[in-house]
Formats: C-alpha cells, sequence, structure tokens
C-alpha cells in the first residue's frame, strides 16, 4: 500500500479523478440513511472503565467482524455519573446468555448495569465530516478518520501507458465502423492480467448476425470462452495455474456506457475493471445519474464489484448513437 | 395471456425436467421453454451451461434463445408471442435480455435470491433503461405484460438443494456430505408483492386463492411433484427437439414423421 503522500499519480481525492483523466464511478452513500448495526452496551462506573476496556481488547474486538475504528466506545450519560460503553457487535454474540457468562468471568473488576442490545450504529464509516456528525447525533459518537474512499482511490493499480493504448485502439476501430455506416460503432477490448499484450477485440454484431442481443460486451465474452475451450482441448495437460477462468480480473475498455444486460455479465464474468469512454444517459448502467442508477459494479444488493472509471476529455473521439440504444 | 393454471403447470413441468437433466449433467439446474402463446407450441428449450461451455453468460435463457437461431430459424422475429417458462426467476442478465428482445411474458418457479431481474433484486421489467424493441406493442410504456412466479416453486428450490449438498469437489477444502443435510420439508416464504399485484394475482390464481398473496404462502401447498425432480429425465432433449422442429419445421417433421408429440411416449 502507497502513502497517499508518496502515491506518483496525481489523485483528486475530492472529485475523485485520477490523473485528471479517470472518473471513478460508484453507488452514491445513502447519507440519510445509514446501514445500520445493533451492538450491545452497559453502564459502568468510570473509575472502572480501564478493566472493560481490557475486556473488549483482548475478548472481544479480536473475533468481532464490524471493525469499531469509525465508533466511539464510550459515551457519557447525561445527569448521571455513569459511562455507557459498546462491548461488541450483536454479530459477535447473538445471545444475552454468552454476555453474561464472559461478563461473569470480570465480575471481581467491574460492576455493571443495563445490559442491552438496543443501541444502532452506523455499520461503514462516515464519508464526510459533515454526515459524521449528523449520524453522531441521531445514532452515536463517531470518529473522523477520514473519507474511506481515499484509501480506495490510493490503492487502485493504474497503468496510464496501457489504458491510453487501449482506449486508442477501440477508439480507432468505433470510427472506423463508424465510416462504413452499417453497424453500431461499439466497440470493447478485453484484457487478460496474465496475458496483457494479446488482447482479445470485439464489436457489437446485431446488424450483421440479426441478433439484438449481440452487443460488443456479451460478444467478447463469448468469444473468450470459446478460445479457451479450444486451448483445453489442444492441451489437455496444461497446469491449472494456467487456466482462465471466466474472465476473472479482466480489464475491459469499451467505447460506450454498458446496458443492464452488459453491466450484469461482466459481473458474472468477475471482471476486475471498467472503462468506458461515452456515457449512455438513458441506457447506461454504471453511472450513478444514467437509466435508473443501478450502478450495477456496485450494486449493494449484489455480491459481486467491479471498479468502474469512465474517460474524461476530448481525447477519444467516439461517435455518437441513438440515445435509447442498449450497448 | 388467459392459459388456465394448469396449462402453466404442464409447461412448467418440462422445464423441471429439462432442469433435472442438467443436474445430471453437471450444471447448475435451471432450465426454461419458450412457448408460443398463439399455437401452444415449443420454439425452443435451454438448461444452464455455464460450467460446459465456460461462459459466465451461458444461462438457460441464453442457451434457448441461440438454439432458435443456430439451430431452427435464424430469421425468427416473433418474441411478442413467446411466453418463457424458467424454474428459477431470471437473472439482472437474462431478465434484460427478454426484455430487449421484446419478450412480454415470464412465468418461473423460485424467486433468484441473489441476482433475480424480475422483482426480487431489481425489477428490470418495469424500468426505463432496457428499452424493449421500437416496433412492439408495449414500446410506449417500456414494460412487460407479466411477470408470473409461484409455479412449481418448491420442486425449483429442492433442485437447487439436491445440487447444493452434492460435493463441490472444486472447492478448496470440500465439506463432507455428512455436513450438509438436504433439507426436504421447509420452505421460505415466498413474498408476492414483489413481483405481481394483487389484482393479477387474483386474476390468475382466483379470488378464492387471495389469502396466499397476504400471507405469502405458496399457492400448490405441501404437495411437491418428487417424480419430476427425482428421476432422471433422459428423454426429454428428445422430445423437446422433436417440439420444436415440428414449430418452425412443421413440413419436415411430418415428412419423417417425427414431432407429432401423441405418437412419442415419455417414460417417467
Amino acid at each position: 500500500m502507497v502513502k497517499i503522500k508518496s502515491n506518483p499519480l496525481k489523485i483528486d481525492f475530492v472529485k475523485c479523478i485520477i490523473e485528471d483523466k479517470l472518473l471513478q464511478l460508484k453507488s452514491k452513500v445513502s447519507e440519510d440513511t445509514p446501514d445500520l448495526l445493533k451492538v450491545w452496551t452497559i453502564d459502568i462506573d468510570p473509575r472502572e472503565s480501564k478493566y472493560v476496556i481490557e475486556l473488549i481488547r483482548n475478548k472481544l474486538q479480536p473475533d468481532d467482524p464490524i471493525s469499531f475504528l469509525h465508533i466511539k466506545r464510550i459515551k457519557k450519560l447525561k445527569d448521571k455519573k455513569l459511562l455507557t460503553v459498546i462491548l461488541c457487535s450483536e454479530e459477535l454474540y447473538e445471545n444475552v446468555e454468552d454476555i453474561e457468562a464472559l461478563l461473569e468471568m470480570y465480575k471481581d473488576k467491574f460492576s455493571y448495569d443495563n445490559l442491552q442490545c438496543e443501541v444502532s450504529v452506523p455499520r461503514n464509516p462516515p464519508p464526510t465530516r459533515e454526515i459524521m456528525l449528523s449520524w453522531s447525533e441521531l445514532y452515536w459518537p463517531l470518529n473522523w478518520n477520514g473519507n474511506p474512499n481515499d484509501q480506495i482511490l490510493n490503492d487502485y493499480k493504474i497503468d496510464m501507458e496501457m489504458i491510453t493504448k487501449m482506449l486508442n485502439i477501440i477508439s480507432k476501430k468505433s470510427n472506423e465502423l463508424d465510416s462504413g455506416n452499417d453497424r453500431l460503432p461499439i466497440v470493447t477490448a478485453f484484457v487478460n492480467p496474465t496475458n496483457p499484450e494479446d488482447y482479445i477485440l470485439s464489436i457489437d454484431e446485431r446488424d450483421s448476425t440479426g441478433n439484438i442481443l449481440d452487443h460488443s460486451i456479451m460478444s467478447g465474452i463469448q468469444k473468450i470462452a470459446k478460445s479457451e475451450r479450444s486451448n483445453r482441448l489442444k492441451n489437455m495437460t496444461q497446469e491449472s495455474d494456467e487456466l482462465t477462468y471466466l474472465c476473472l480480473n479482466f480489464d475491459v475498455y469499451t467505447t460506450h456506457e454498458p446496458c443492464s444486460m452488459c453491466s450484469m455479465a461482466l459481473v458474472h464474468s468477475r471482471i476486475k475493471r471498467c472503462i468506458f469512454i461515452n456515457q449512455m444517459n438513458k441506457t447506461g448502467c454504471l453511472k450513478l445519474h444514467s437509466g435508473d442508477s443501478y450502478c450495477m459494479q456496485d450494486n449493494k444488493l449484489l455480491n459481486s464489484k467491479y471498479e468502474v472509471f469512465q474517460w474524461l476529455g476530448d481525447d477519444y473521439k467516439i461517435p455518437k448513437i441513438d440515445d435509447r440504444i442498449c450497448c | 395471456m388467459d392459459y388456465p393454471l394448469s396449462k402453466h403447470v404442464e409447461y412448467m413441468e418440462y422445464a423441471l425436467k429439462l432442469a433435472r437433466h442438467a443436474l445430471d449433467h453437471g450444471e447448475t439446474p435451471v432450465a426454461c421453454i419458450f412457448v408460443d402463446k398463439k399455437t401452444g407450441g415449443i420454439v425452443s428449450y435451454g438448461m444452464n451451461d455455464t460450467n460446459n461451455s465456460l461462459a459466465g453468460t451461458s444461462h438457460a435463457e441464453f442457451v434457448a434463445i441461440d438454439r432458435i437461431k443456430n439451430q431452427f430459424s435464424s430469421t425468427f422475429d416473433k418474441f411478442e408471442d413467446i411466453i418463457v417458462y424458467v424454474t428459477v426467476e431470471p437473472c439482472i442478465m437474462c431478465a434484460s435480455a427478454l426484455k430487449q428482445l421484446g419478450i412480454l411474458n415470464i412465468v418461473f418457479g423460485c424467486g433468484n435470491e441473489r441476482f433475480g431481474g424480475n422483482g426480487t433484486v431489481l425489477s428490470i421489467n418495469n424500468d426505463t433503461c432496457t428499452k424493449l424493441p421500437a416496433n412492439t406493442v408495449n414500446s410506449d410504456s417500456n414494460r412487460q405484460d407479466l411477470i408470473l412466479p409461484g409455479i412449481l416453486r418448491k420442486e425449483a428450490i429442492m433442485l437447487l438443494r439436491f445440487f447444493y449438498v452434492r460435493e463441490n469437489t472444486t472447492a478448496p477444502k470440500p465439506r463432507t456430505k455428512t455436513e450438509r443435510k438436504l433439507d426436504r420439508d421447509t420452505f421460505p416464504d415466498i413474498e408476492w408483492s414483489k413481483y405481481i399485484d394483487e389484482i393479477t394475482f387474483n386474476k390468475v390464481f382466483g379470488k378464492d386463492n387471495s389469502g396466499f398473496y397476504k400471507d405469502q404462502k405458496d399457492i400448490f401447498g405441501e404437495s411437491i411433484n418428487w417424480e419430476i425432480i427425482e428421476n432422471g429425465q433422459d428423454h426429454i432433449i428428445d422430445y423437446m427437439n422433436s417440439q420444436c422442429i415440428e414449430f418452425h419445421q412443421p413440413h419436415y417433421s411430418e415428412s419423417i414423421g417425427i414431432g407429432n408429440h401423441k405418437k412419442i411416449k415419455l417414460t417417467p
């Protein structure tokens, strides 16, 4: 992990743009309703707090699936001279008996009151300081450790030379198709990380095959599967680590923002990253303000994720197409 | 779509048999048939083929679509007349594909909890960004007609359970079979309102059954057709092929004396 200060890439952490060209696209973190999580709390005498901290540090936090880095453990109770302390998440212990048994081991060190699992806290760190303050007010006092997305931006592996090379290839091909005038100028390139020189280029085939579903991404996925099938037939002794599994960890470069079918096909294919050039206002499914705002790459309801960037600026001129077309 | 419930069940039974066939051939047990609603003829069929094809997109629906184009009729374009019967709710990708083709009616068995595109995770059928073809009757509203869940749902769920209790030898640490118990008795509720409104529900299942909608209970009660899902379905492929040929090339099938399904005996 590169420290944020020493990253050679220029990153705009506010606008989420890398090298002035790559705009990071993600679904919106809901500012009104964070994903909430129930936690176990007890009330204690402040003088005994160090023993409670000891319990948390030794017996609870190491196994807790939730990191409490963004949450203050201790809150002062108004009026009374007591503290309310978060012990652990409901995901660590479901039953009150288990918690009581644990507290029993510390009964010589501190006494407690009001053991309950009623307090709700935000599961994930707040994205901005303002949201942190508002959530602290609404739910439970939080810490501000900076925007969690800063680290994500900083950790992306970006090879600008490779990216510009691939975008150059697909935009050139797209313009070639457009001048022929009988085909949709939608082009995609698939790059296998284990063999980046051997990229696979695919174009929209719907007008030549008569199948409206032959979008460039679908054609490319089938092309890759077909070549893998013939490789396996040819070379039966191939080591298992040389086999390609679907499009696992592939980088995908495409001229137009993919539709619901293609953006989901990329989820099924386990790609790592998709970079596109032109937004599709009405039919696109990656950009927050495209179509129905699906953000298929990190829709909370789907378990798979891939990185998405849009190339900014006009380095690559791509033919415009009817905004009703699904790409 | 005015088919009586018994007709939906009849078609779904074929899809379930195909899913069983897929299970017996190392694939996820999901399958579908495409039915022409005007004639009742079978237009195509498909079984999940992702393991064999090495493509994450080879879901049953895509296999059925490709079969029409590659095997039966490269010029086929009457997707508006097709009802898709699929054992598991189409995933988002397939739901989008069916909509872009202009298919208006989809009937399925159980919901697809992780990827469902017709109500469980997203509702592609009612969205604005997935476009129906410009020339279809519904292109103004951009909505499909009927999404009907819950037809032989328990059978579809059981097939998936059969699949998941089998040992996955490619997993890093295969669990032993004794660790996994096959649950044959309990089934989750079905949240009908995710897929279908109450008026449509009553129209399909009858007003007498409206209690099932509110109680989120299975329309077929406790009964499960074990015959279909527990037995091998070796003959289903030949039968489906003959049905599809009869639909696409009736003269051809007459001339070689196949295709009349009454003459072909199906062993259970």
